[in-house]
């Protein structure tokens, strides 16, 4: 049976740790400055090119690549600038203990530059990357800068939570959960009554399985994710699990898209490849949909067809089947269990849905579906 | 009765035959077409008038009025602050028609046509009927107000009538009246209006004033005070002349030989020249009297090579004679010497060498000049000129070449090619003239200038010489002379680069200026963010900032310009 291990971090909030590193990054420019050099910074470079995964700790990664980036440099200045002003923004955000949306950031920020027709920011796409640089320069996430995510999904079960001052149970705040903030850092966890926490892809799926209480009678703690997992939430299943010692079972439709959001959660992403030691958990397992399921459990009449062309068809692989195949080769899926499903899919040419379970019965999935195979650990790694 | 008719007949055909005359050569003389026959009218009364100032060493004032008559019917109006034309000389002035002949005139003159304003008199006189009307003061105590035209009969000047008028205010200069007839009015590139701007530009020390016959008057105000030297009459060098020449000059010379007359006649001959040119004819006649048409020219070939010693002793005693022979022709009187031996004078001196001949007699506009002209007419942006230094071709014709360029500014935004001739602005047969040559061949984009057509660009190219080799008789562009075309394209190619240099330095100290612009602005931003990071006050890192700004381009701005030599 899963339990609760024993915690591997510990509790690490500390709006001191951001505020030290920005003063200290203006203090070195400063500097350049007062003996008349030319002030920069090393910016490690963004895409596919310096991320690698390491096999060890079974992360996406961040290399070792930067980009030095000058302030008395024609091409650099205006992004330099924009650093410097962000920067300032988030200092003054931590140290009021106030926080702001990608958004606000961008608005509170944006204006004319004196004597000029341009904006210090013309588009959000301007600021969100700098926000981005800042979190890779000093290694901590936008939201311990207050900055914070879309929220998106929600967390029930028999745990009770502290969000500043306030205090619950997620079991006890009606059918819908405690819905999961931007920024969870400062969450604390003072009691936990479950043994481990299904993670959800659909909001659907989730319901049903509240209403059939199925965190009580598994005690489990539901985290809906929503579709692809936010951020806030990745950081909330990588501290239950660390923090908390909770295991992670991941539960999503048995398609490339699903998978994905799974290999997310566990592997984290190449975008956030910087992030992957805060927002990953590569212990987590995944319980389904596989396609063995549809087999074993008689749904061959209400599998979806794949989208695309298959590889073997004029003009393919497009479409899921192009997904898969990419899937297929990612260093974290090369493992019999997953070629075989992946291997699977692609022949069949079918996706299996989670709600698709409900062709047996409503019940089906928290009664026997999910307790046989995660009692069995039917789990794929 | 039967013989007052004929008288009578004789008469009207005399008339007759003098107009006749002058249509046929109309284009010789440059009235053809409505609109280039108003441009040759005002032409001709504007290259009197600063000639006349010139002579006299006057700063130019021409003032130009045109009205409009009727249809085709115009009154044009010249009027200058000259020296004035003593009244005994205004018939011959404005009524010398056709009496200035082709004669080779070693001095380099505006004056295209040799006939001047007696043609435009002419002109005025058979289209309108009208007498040109004259009122001139040389500065004494009278205006004289005097109309003139041509007697065809006479072929002379002749003035219908004459007033004098008090002149209290000392008023010196000319005007002259004129009305004309079928021509036409038009402002384009080939119109008098053009054709004065073009005239100011190449005369900077001329003040020309236009008004158009809707009323508007235009200025093309003088920029430089300094009047030219009037040209210099220059002997002609032996390269350059005809047999006629040499003829007609040994009729009219007052020197007793051949001899001192073609030493003191023309430039660069020696008395050792003399001795030469005997060997030289000498050695002619002698080829001339072999039969063998094989060994002539292998002979003539030798002559070119300047073995002319060599030649004349292969001869033996017939040599000698001959040689007897010739010297006599170089002592005796020049009004003796024949046309055959013109003709072997002209001949030997092919075969011979000269030093170049005197260039002293050119005068070109100069680069100051053409850089003031092209400044103050068209007001450009960056302005440069070459005048080169003076070359021979054809053997002996001097010739000088000067160009100059305008660039940005008020200029239009397409290129404009200005051709002048001595000064005078050449608006016809741009096509067939070796300036236009010269010019398109020239591959600009080696100059920055990727569309000479789009350019902002002005190019000014004067050819100046005693004898501009025109391809026609309408005297409006430059014939396909080698040296000619050479001179036009290295001077063109030199402000080209002087252009070149001038754009990549804009484009440079533009991109450095937008540089430091693009650190400067940011400025406020980053001490206010600094300042908020640090704690250090936002003035402190403001003027650090600008402190270093100003270090990093006074090193930048130091550094001198490298020269981009293209071509």
């Amino acid at each position: 049976m899963l339990k609760r291990e024993k915690p591997k971090e510990r509790f690490s909030y500390n709006p001191k740790k951001v505020l030290e590193k920005l003063e200290e990054f203006g203090k070195e420019v400063l500097e350049e400055l007062k003996v008349g050099r030319n002030p920069f910074i090393d910016v490690p470079t963004r895409g596919l090119s310096n991320v690698y995964f390491d096999e060890k700790d079974r992360l996406i990664k961040m290399g070792n690549k930067t980009s030095r980036r000058y302030l008395f440099h024609v091409a650099h200045a205006r992004r330099f600038m924009q650093t410097l002003l962000i920067a300032a923004y988030i200092k003054r955000l931590v140290a009021e203990g106030k926080h702001a949306s990608l958004r606000e950031a961008y608005y509170a920020n944006k204006h004319t530059i004196p004597g000029t027709k341009e904006n210090t920011f013309e588009d959000q796409s301007e600021s969100d990357p700098i926000i981005e640089d800042l979190e890779r320069m000093f290694g901590v996430l936008r939201e311990e800068m207050h900055i914070t995510a879309d929220r998106r999904g929600y967390v029930y079960g028999d745990i009770v939570i502290k969000d500043g001052e306030d205090e619950f149970n997620a079991s006890r705040l009606g059918m819908g959960g405690w819905a999961v903030p931007g920024t969870v850092e400062h969450i604390e966890f003072p009691e936990i009554n479950v043994d481990y926490v299904l993670v959800v892809e659909t909001a659907a799926m989730a319901d049903r399985l509240i209403e059939e209480k199925y965190p009580k009678k598994e005690k489990a703690l539901i985290v809906a994710t929503q579709g692809q997992a936010s951020r806030g939430v990745r950081r909330l299943i990588h501290r239950l699990h660390y923090e908390e010692g909770l295991p992670i079972i991941v539960f999503t439709d048995g398609d490339p898209y699903g998978w994905y959001i799974y290999s997310t959660i566990k592997q984290g992403s190449i975008n956030l490849a910087y992030l992957s030691e805060k927002l990953a958990t590569p212990e987590a397992k995944f319980v389904g949909m596989t396609m063995d399921d549809i087999k074993k459990y008689g749904l061959e009449n209400v599998t979806e067809k794949l989208k695309g062309i298959p590889p073997n068809k004029k003009g393919g692989p497009t479409g899921d089947y192009k997904r898969i195949i990419e899937e297929m080769n990612y260093p974290w899926f090369q493992n019999k269990e997953w070629q075989r499903q992946l291997k699977l899919a692609l022949d069949w040419g079918v996706r299996i849905e989670q709600q698709a379970l409900a062709n047996k019965s409503l019940e089906f999935v928290a009664r026997k579906y999910l307790p046989e195979k995660i009692a069995n650990e039917e789990l794929l790694p | 009765m039967a013989n007052s008719e004929a008288e009578k007949l004789f008469k009207e055909f005399k008339i007759q035959s003098v107009s006749e005359f002058f249509r046929r050569n109309a284009a010789m003389l440059g009235y053809t077409g409505k609109l280039r026959s108003f441009t040759t009218l005002i032409h001709e009364a504007v290259t009197n008038s600063l000639d006349a100032c010139e002579e006299a060493g006057i700063p130019p004032y021409v003032r130009v009025e045109i009205e409009e008559l009727g249809n085709e019917h115009y009154k044009i109006i010249v009027e200058d602050n000259g020296p004035g034309i003593p009244e005994k000389f205004i018939a011959h002035v404005f009524g010398k028609m056709l009496a200035g002949t082709k004669a080779h005139r070693n001095i380099q003159s505006r004056g295209q046509q040799g006939i001047g304003i007696s043609g435009a008199v002419m002109f005025a006189q058979i289209t309108s009927g009208k007498a040109t009307r004259v009122i001139t003061s040389t500065g004494g105590d009278e205006i004289i107000e005097a109309w003139v035209g041509i007697d065809v009969e006479k072929n002379e000047g002749k003035i219908f009538k004459k007033i004098k008028h008090p002149n209290p205010t000392g008023w010196r200069g000319t005007r002259i009246e004129m009305e004309v007839k079928e021509v036409r009015y038009i402002r384009s590139k080939q119109g008098p209006y053009w054709y004065l701007k073009l005239t100011a530009i190449a005369n900077p020390h001329a003040h020309i004033e236009l008004i158009e016959p809707d009323g508007k008057l235009i200025v093309f105000p003088r920029s430089s005070e300094e009047v030219p030297e009037p040209p210099e009459e220059m002997k002609p060098h032996p390269k350059g002349v005809m047999t006629d020449d040499v003829y007609r000059m040994a009729r009219r010379t007052t020197k007793t030989t051949v001899r001192t007359f073609l030493i003191g006649e023309f430039s660069r001959i020696s008395d050792k020249k003399i001795d030469e040119l005997v060997k030289y004819i000498t050695a002619l006649r002698l080829i001339k009297e072999e039969e063998d048409q094989n060994v002539r020219e292998q002979l003539l070939k030798r002559l070119a090579d300047g073995e002319v010693d060599g030649i004349i002793a292969s001869f033996g005693g017939k040599g000698k004679k001959v040689l007897r022979e010739v010297r006599k022709i170089m002592e005796k009187s020049p009004d003796k010497l024949t046309w055959h031996e013109a003709e072997e004078i002209v001949e030997a001196f092919k075969y011979m060498t000269f030093l170049a001949p005197p260039t002293h007699g050119l005068r070109p506009i100069g680069e100051k000049n053409i850089e003031k002209g092209l400044l103050g007419i068209l007001r450009p942006e960056f302005v440069t000129a070459v005048t080169r230094p003076p070359k021979v071709y054809r053997g002996g014709i001097p010739f000088q070449v000067e160009v100059g360029l305008a660039f940005g500014g008020e200029l239009g935004s397409d290129f404009d090619l200005l051709r002048y001739a001595n000064r005078v602005p050449l608006l016809f047969d741009a096509g067939s003239c070796v300036i236009t040559s010269a010019v398109r061949n020239i591959d600009w984009k080696r100059y920055r200038v990727d569309d000479l057509e789009r350019t902002p660009l002005v190019l000014l190219v004067n050819v100046v010489s005693v004898h501009v080799p025109y391809t026609s008789t309408g005297k409006q562009s430059v014939a396909s002379e080698e040296e000619i075309y050479e001179e036009v394209r290295l001077a063109v190619m030199e402000v080209a680069r002087r252009l070149a240099k001038y754009i990549g330095g804009k484009h440079r100290k533009l991109y450095q200026v937008k540089r430091r612009k693009t650190f400067e602005k940011y400025v406020p931003e980053i001490s206010r963010a600094l300042s908020i990071l640090t704690g250090e006050p936002e003035d402190t890192i403001k003027t650090l900032l600008i402190k270093i700004i100003e270090k990093k381009f006074e090193t930048i701005e130091e550094k001198p310009l490298e020269a981009e030599e293209n071509a």
